[in-house]
């Protein structure tokens, strides 16, 4: 069999559905757990690519750097202390939700949990970590548990940094994860201090549009299939089913409700909403802020820690620098993952309106290269590279990086700051 | 952090003389209730205990799962959802009700606030909102008046001077609206969040004011659970309302209209975050079709400390469960 072909015409891929139906919608099921997923760049390239820092030649807010310190500054002088969302921070970074997809546990989750406490970086914990793998109160506390990981933050952090966010949707209500957090004496010294938050997680980069997913083993599975959909994709024989949650249903109205009886229900606790990259981010951001959010996050299409059908990865979803361009955030905190790693694509996130990053597989590769160190070490190089890039820009704290610091084709004119007498400072076209 | 308020052991709190005189004060407002209502028509049904969803209306705090044959089953926080089931049989019910709420830390201080309480729930079909305030205004005034005779030795023994329920006995309750609440908070330099429930500073304040009960009105959405009936003529606020106790002793009852109509409940449902797909039975009755009715949870153990005058509702239980506080 076999012998037909079919040059230029992606045969292995289809060859593959042939044989795997459904489940080949996915990437391969043994490399779950093993491996985290993004979009590949083949099909589109996000706008931030495009866009170059544009240091300028004239930097008066150098100047009053000079006069403050009365010496010359340098990279060294950049404060990247950040308020995120209501949490003080000593970078403009943060940690993306890890939900209970076996890649983000149980050792990579604690390790990350760990090392974020002990650099007063907030965190945020994903959705269906409780539905999936338990609070952890009663009985032993499992490795997995939301209660492990609230502890391994809590104990290593600093006073006066960091803060601890814990997500819930649709499905997760039915587990009153919020409830169980805010009513929990475990975290009383994070809500007492003003560090514990709770996102709502209206979408996510990684599939925009759909639930959360993640494949699990047949006796998991059986544990939670009164509260998630299964999907036997990988056949009624397999020992893996592929669990799906809800995207849930918004409208405006849907959506400012639920932040306003957030804060109504949590008084102490900071509100994060997460939105996915739809074409209405625009104005779901405003609602959300509108409502009340302190902090909106904006997820570009970018990849993911859990599992997403390969359609979604490349082809589904506004890329992150598109919707930035998009977003209004005005005084509101905005923040943005998707793809970021290192300095550059952070301060270009910072430039188009964001208050801070979020990394989220990044993370997750470098606990998994080092289990004490290795986020430490990411999160040291990557300030590093901020202190460099934002100080090439004449400026001195990520809150004063703005559209002015970027160039691109098809982006504004930056206005000068500094007066020119006799000079003409348009840009020559 | 303020510590949370340690209740004294079982011997010595059920043989004190104030936890007696309060406990025999309960006993007469609960035969008080039951003549009332009956003689007002309602059916008194023994309340739930548990079920696959309770009332998730309730700000902060935890539900009690129970393992029901392998099954997440829910310990009633209240039995709102069915009250409005009960309709069917009834037009008039009452029930006096347990409810367990494992509340936040913080309310341990509020002296108002027990994890396991109970509540005289009364609901009523086909009616509104200004039938209802007239029906708990009724019921508490009946309640007092029985009590002042009834149980003067034990309003004695509190020390409870009987002159504070003369003008409650007099005078209708007043009431103002949420909206009134937070510009009268503002204005006395209080942070009331206008999207919110009056929190319990808030609340506390406006009750020290006032000589008499008197109710808040028209709570804005987003303040409460999906059962609340939303204003059809002034959109964004809720057909609702709360019983304030005076002299500070704050909320004794909280009430509604009820959403009954199905597609206005899966909304809600929404708004409020809620996952229809747990609420199988109760949206599958609704779309049946379901009366319209409006109905109220009156705090036994809250209406009690008011009457008796005590510090903290925890002396009006025998065998009190504040909130964090574990007993080994």
């Amino acid at each position: 069999m076999n012998r037909l072909r079919a040059e230029g015409f992606p045969e292995q891929a289809i060859r593959a559905r042939a044989r795997d139906g459904a489940a080949a919608a996915f990437p391969p099921v043994e490399s779950y757990g093993t491996t985290v997923y993004g979009a590949t760049g083949a099909v589109h390239r996000d706008p931030l690519d495009a866009i170059r820092l544009a240091p300028p030649i004239f930097t008066p807010n150098r100047m009053d750097k000079l006069l403050d310190l009365a010496r010359e500054p340098t990279y060294g002088d950049v404060d990247l202390t950040t308020v995120i969302g209501g949490f003080t921070a000593p970078v403009p970074v943060y940690l993306s939700a890890f939900g209970s997809t076996r890649v983000a546990g149980p050792d990579i989750g604690l390790a990350i949990s760990g090392q974020a406490g002990r650099l007063g970086v907030p965190v945020v914990i994903g959705e269906n970590v409780v539905p999936v793998n338990g609070y952890g109160r009663l009985g032993a506390v499992g490795e997995r548990s939301l209660l492990r990981r609230v502890r391994a933050y809590a104990e290593q952090l600093p006073d006066g940094l960091g803060g601890l966010v814990v997500q819930q949707s649709t499905e997760d209500a039915d587990a009153e994860v919020w409830n169980l957090v805010y009513s929990d004496p475990s975290t009383r010294s994070l809500l007492d201090s003003g560090r514990l938050g709770f996102e709502l997680k209206v979408g996510q980069g990684a599939k925009p549009g759909i639930g959360g997913m993640t494949v699990l083993d047949r006796a998991d599975a059986d544990r939670v299939g009164d509260q998630y959909s299964l999907d036997l994709v990988y056949g009624a024989e397999s020992g893996r089913v592929l669990r799906c949650s809800s995207p849930g249903t918004f409208t405006p109205e849907i959506l400012r409700q639920q932040i306003r009886l957030m804060r109504n229900n949590f008084p102490r606790a900071k509100t994060w909403v997460k939105l996915h990259p739809g074409r209405d981010v625009r104005e779901a951001a405003a609602v959300a802020w509108q409502a009340g959010a302190d902090a909106v996050t904006v997820d570009g299409a970018e990849g993911g820690t859990g599992w997403a059908p390969l359609a979604f990865l490349d082809h589904v979803g506004l890329p992150l620098g598109e919707c930035l361009t998009q977003i209004d955030a005005g005084p509101h905190c905005l923040l943005a993952s998707g793809g970021v790693w290192e300095g550059a694509r952070a301060v270009k996130c910072l430039a188009l309106g964001a208050r801070a990053v979020g990394l989220g597989r990044a993370g997750l590769l470098a606990a998994d290269e080092d289990t004490e160190h290795g986020l430490t070490r990411l999160i040291d190089c990557l300030a590093f590279e901020l202190r460099l890039l934002i100080s090439s820009l004449g400026e001195y704290a990520p809150g004063s990086v703005g559209i002015k610091d970027v160039w691109a084709p098809g982006l504004p004119v930056p206005t000068h700051t500094m007066p020119l007498a006799g000079i003409d400072t348009r840009r020559r076209q | 952090m303020i510590e949370p308020v340690q209740a004294p052991g079982p011997r010595e709190h059920l043989t004190s003389d104030v936890t007696r005189a309060a406990l025999r004060l309960q006993h007469h407002m609960l035969t008080a209730t039951r003549d009332h209502l009956r003689r007002a028509g309602f059916v008194e049904l023994l309340p739930p205990i548990m079920g696959p969803v309770t009332d998730p209306g309730v700000r902060g705090s935890k539900q009690v799962d129970v393992d029901y044959y392998g099954h997440r089953y829910k310990l009633m926080t209240s039995a709102i959802l069915y009250k409005q089931a009960s309709l069917l049989a009834f037009d008039r019910i009452f029930y006096v009700a347990p409810n367990i709420r494992l509340e936040p830390l913080e309310t341990a201080n509020t002296q108002r606030h027990l994890a396991e309480f109970h509540q005289i729930d009364v609901e009523v079909a086909n009616v509104g909102r200004d039938e209802i305030l007239e029906v708990a205004q009724g019921l508490v005034r009946s309640v007092v008046r029985h009590v002042i005779d009834a149980a003067a030795d034990e309003l004695d023994v509190l020390g409870r001077d009987t002159g504070a329920f003369t003008d409650l006995l007099g005078t209708p309750f007043g009431r103002i609206s949420h909206s009134q609440a937070v510009s009268e908070l503002h204005g006395l330099g209080h942070d009331q969040n206008p999207d919110a429930e009056i929190d319990w500073v808030g609340e506390a304040t406006l009750s020290r004011k006032a000589s008499t009960p008197f109710f808040i009105t028209d709570y804005p959405k987003g303040s409460r659970g999906f059962y609340d009936r939303e204003s059809t003529t002034e959109p964004g606020v809720l057909r609702n309302f709360d019983l304030i106790a005076p002299e500070g002793y704050g909320e004794l009852c909280s009430g509604s209209e009820r959403e009954h109509e199905y597609r206005a409940i899966v909304a809600r449902m929404r708004e409020t975050g809620e996952n229809p797909a747990k609420y199988g039975w109760y949206l599958e009755m609704v779309r049946d079709g379901i009366p319209g009715s409006a109905g109220f949870g009156l705090g036994v153990e809250r209406f009690t400390r008011y009457l008796a005058g005590l510090d903290s509702v925890w002396q009006t239980t025998a065998h009190p469960k504040i909130p964090g506080v574990v007993s080994r």
